[in-house]
């Protein structure tokens, strides 16, 4: 089967134990407000328009047959300034293995494992069960916002060594507010997680008011209880790249 | 780490104690028809007795420079007849030299003087001199240390790290003020560590306050640096080696060479240049203590493979106990200490210029790839003999100072009189050549004669196939075996260019990997290139990726750049890797950039340079500088401060790849 990503980063060193090669799958069914990977949002292939480098010679509008195109009505291809950039590719397990092993090859005995991130991995768990195989017997770790069913995250966690798990908000009218969904599956995941005595991370990213409220850390503290929990310091350019997508950052909300 | 004294001399206050030298010597000299060894000698004594001592609230170790500059010892006039009967290598007085600072430590420059010839024991007394001078000063001032150490050095051999230190500055003070230029500091942490050991041991000093005393002591090279010569400020060579094995493989480094890493971090200074020799042995936790000083963004310290270059020298007929001795020159130049003169940067030879020749005169009449790639073989061939052959009689103005501190007659030369030469542009060339071969030969896509006008036209007219070659065609950088190849066949091709030959001095000629400054000169002296680079636009330095590849990230960056051989093409030349400041934030990731280090080096790659930048800082600096005066980047093979520099340097360093977490 496929899988749709939208980039592979290497020496990723904030994505789990090691220097580590991580693939961003593609599609969340979370909105948060502060989302600052907007381009993993949808599941499908999207277009990336930098606007600040458009000369305005009018060279994308020639016609052209490529069908990454064709839901724009401008060609990618004939940027020079390369200012139009295709988002997210279909990719079927075997080739994304061999793409991400050839940077795990080069690292030899020194490389840290793979990460799977996004958007969501969990949203396409079921490539990911035939990729992680794959990628065997590298450490494999996901970092995930925990939202799917029980039945999914028990599946996935089996085939990891590690789980980066987003927390964010506590309180479920707040957590439906601000990211759009409900929390009571990511909780449920939570205790999955704590449960299956996997090594794992929890991560809460410190959003003024919102995130980093007192009562907030508070509640995510005693939930974590005794796992290791990081604070991550809000990404203050999180609105760069909406624009870039024709989006808006009020659109997600 | 902030102290008075380094507030001091970063800030510039010191050079309020500086006067113009109006002495017109060269004018004086040539009335008196002296020989060119008597006006360098006599340069010196009368500089030297022109000096006022001065010496600083605070400072441990003293001597600087008062006069603003030093007067030419010809006369234009006669340059233009010395140039006319000489080859003269830049501005034609000794460079790149790493001289026997230790001898002249260990044993004092009376003891030397017995040894000297006449021009050279003038030289020592001209020192010894102004030494005394700043020894009555100290005293007038109530300094009895400083005093007390200047009773005993240079005169005398050191007894204690301090009075070494200070013997070092005096030796390396008098050097430049000889006219030498670039001079390098060699294996520091070898020959200083003995007196650092000793006063350690005798209680005389504490790791602490040896630490203070070398801070101390790398404010000194920041004290002159601004009057050296140098393309840009901070082009002055004072390169410090540390680390790396001796003549029976021990591992040198020492309590000295992690002082030497710390005492740079916390000045923060643009010297001295902080190098670093290592091998796949090298222990992990070491690369992690280098990379807290790459964290500091002094693009310090760079790599060197000890397991790559050392056999390369080897086979390039160095000694073994030479080539295990080696050390750098002012950039990245391998070259031996004390008995080498090899000329390491006599010239660079463009990659994308051979490939523009056979461009416009071969390609069309080319049945496929191999023939055009001969064709730019060929080229470089040519461009290589006519390196060669243009440098004849080559003469470098006598300095017999810098005679008394080599271990060899520097009149004549060295054990090692070899030339180095550049290669600039790979990336742009092999990049280039992976077009031609797909695009042309292979797929039969673009036509040759379309291809050779899209690049005359600078692609005005061809959007399309600029969009495919700039950002869709295969790019060094990516671990991708079919560009790689061609990158490593150029190397290969540059160094069979060279072998055999023999300069005049009867040494060869060695293929580098640097590009000096000419990654900005050569990319002007060509127009567009088939890899999509647009007229005017430079190549990367050194040996890095094109400016506008698309790589997937330094772990295929460092594949691809460890994939050509170079144990024929080591004259020096390192590949750099910007990484965003972001990236060093926990001490998890400096490690890990500490792995990547150890793993480049793993892999055989020759020589590493890392920097540590921002890019919002780099930006806003242009527009403030007054806010940025201490912002450190690397540019070819030394930092400078940023607002220093001229706009196309500043240019270039914002425009370099950086990889973010």
């Amino acid at each position: 089967m496929t899988g749709v990503i939208f980039d592979i980063k290497e020496m990723a060193v904030h994505d789990g134990p090691g220097i580590r090669t991580t693939v961003f799958f593609k599609g969340c069914p979370l909105r948060c407000r502060w989302c600052h990977n907007p381009e993993g949002l949808s599941a499908l292939p999207q277009i990336f328009y930098k606007k600040v480098r458009c000369i305005g010679c009018g060279s994308c509008q020639v016609a052209c047959d490529h069908p990454e195109c064709a839901l724009l009505g401008r060609c990618i291809h004939a940027c020079p300034e390369n200012c139009l950039e295709a988002v997210g590719r279909e990719v079927d397990a075997a080739t994304l293995a061999g793409e991400l092993l050839a940077s795990a090859e080069v690292m030899g005995g020194l490389f840290g494992g793979f990460t799977f991130s996004g958007g969501e991995p969990l949203q396409q768990s079921d490539f990911i069960l035939e990729l992680a195989p794959r990628l065997r017997p590298h450490h494999l770790c996901a970092e995930t916002s925990g939202y799917a069913s029980g039945d999914v995250f028990a599946r996935l966690l089996d085939v990891l060594d590690f789980v980066i798990f987003d927390l964010k908000l506590a309180e479920p009218a707040a957590h439906r507010m601000y990211t759009g969904v409900d929390n009571a599956p990511i909780l449920a995941n939570l205790q999955t997680l704590k449960a299956s005595g996997k090594p794992h991370l929890i991560r809460t990213p410190l959003v003024p008011e919102i995130t980093d409220t007192e009562e907030n850390l508070a509640a995510i503290g005693a939930l974590a209880g005794e796992s290791e929990w990081e604070k991550l310091p809000f990404n203050a350019l999180y609105g760069a790249k909406y624009e870039m997508l024709g989006m808006a950052p009020s659109e997600i909300k | 780490m902030s102290t008075p004294l380094l507030d001091y001399i970063a800030s510039g206050k010191h050079r309020a104690y500086r006067r113009v030298c109006s002495l017109d010597l060269a004018a004086e000299f040539a009335a008196l028809k002296l020989s060119p060894i008597e006006r360098m000698v006599r340069r010196l004594e009368r500089m030297l007795a022109a000096e006022m001592p001065v010496i600083l609230e605070d400072e441990q170790i003293c001597f600087m420079r008062t006069l603003k500059n030093l007067p030419d010892c010809f006369t234009e006039e006669e340059w233009k007849d010395i140039r006319a009967e000489y080859d003269i290598h830049e501005l034609g007085y000794l460079s790149n030299l790493s001289p026997n600072y230790s001898r002249g430590i260990s044993r004092g420059l009376l003891d030397l003087r017995n040894e000297a010839d006449e021009y050279g024991a003038r030289a020592i007394d001209a020192i010894l001199d102004l030494t005394d001078r700043y020894r009555e000063k100290a005293i007038e001032l109530g300094r009895t240390d400083i005093a007390e150490v200047l009773a005993r050095v240079p005169r005398y051999g050191a007894s204690t790290f301090r009075e070494a230190l200070q013997s070092f500055r005096i030796l390396h003070f008098a050097l430049w003020y000889e006219g030498n230029y670039h001079i390098t500091v060699g294996r520091f942490d070898r020959y200083m560590y003995p007196y650092l050991k000793a006063d350690l041991e005798a209680g005389i000093l504490t790791e602490e306050s040896a630490l203070a005393l070398i801070e101390d002591f790398f404010i000194s090279f920041n004290k002159d640096s601004d009057l050296y010569p140098g393309v840009q400020q901070g082009d002055n060579g004072q390169s410090m080696m540390l680390g790396g094995v001796d003549e029976n493989g021990c591992d040198c480094f020492n309590l000295l060479s992690s002082l030497c890493l710390k005492a740079s971090r916390n000045n923060m200074m643009i010297d001295p240049k902080i190098n670093l020799r290592v091998s796949a042995s090298t222990p992990a936790e070491r690369f992690t203590e280098a990379t807290e000083l790459t964290k500091a963004g002094l693009g310090f310290p760079q790599y060197s493979n000890d397991d790559v270059v050392i056999p390369a020298l080897i086979s390039l007929g160095y000694a073994p106990e030479d080539a295990a001795n080696y050390t750098v020159a002012a950039c990245w130049e391998f070259i031996i200490p004390h008995v080498g003169a090899d000329v390491a940067n006599i010239a660079a030879l463009s990659y994308p210029a051979a490939l523009d020749r056979a461009l416009h005169r071969d390609l069309a009449g080319c049945e496929s790839y191999e023939d055009f790639f001969a064709c730019v073989l060929r080229e470089i061939g040519a461009e290589a003999e006519r390196i060669c052959s243009r440098i004849k009689k080559l003469w470098f103005v006598p300095s017999p100072f810098m005679n008394v501190l080599m271990d060899c007659n520097i009149y004549e030369g060295g054990k090692y009189n070899n030339f180095g030469i550049h290669g600039t542009g790979i990336a742009t060339a092999a990049d280039s050549l992976a077009v031609i071969k797909r695009y042309v030969f292979e797929e039969r896509s673009i036509g040759k004669a379309e291809l050779l006008e899209a690049v005359d036209d600078n692609f005005e007219h061809a959007p399309e196939m600029l969009h495919k070659l700039r950002y869709e065609s295969p790019k060094l950088g990516n671990n991708d075996d079919y560009v790689d190849s061609i990158a490593a066949a150029l190397l290969e091709g540059f160094a069979d260019s060279l072998e055999g030959k023999r300069n005049c001095r009867g040494g060869i000629f060695r293929a580098g990997t640097g590009s000096a400054m000419y990654y900005l000169w050569h990319a002007n002296e060509i127009g567009a290139s088939p890899d999509g680079r647009r007229r005017g636009e430079p190549f990367g330095t050194n040996f890095s990726v094109s400016l506008f590849a698309k790589v997937k990230g330094p772990v295929s960056v460092i594949a691809s750049m460890t994939k050509p051989n170079f144990s024929r093409a080591i004259n020096g030349g390192p590949l750099t890797l910007e990484f965003h400041s972001s990236l060093f934030a926990d001490e998890g990731s400096t490690e890990k950039v500490g792995v990547l280090v150890k793993r480049f080096i793993e892999l055989g790659g020759h020589q590493l340079q890392l920097n540590a930048v921002s890019l919002d800082k780099l930006l806003d600096a242009q527009k403030h500088p007054e806010n940025y005066r201490q912002l450190v980047v690397r540019i070819w093979g030394w930092s400078a401060y940023f607002v220093e520099l001229d706009r196309e340097y500043q240019d270039h360093v914002i425009a370099r790849q950086v990889y973010s977490i």
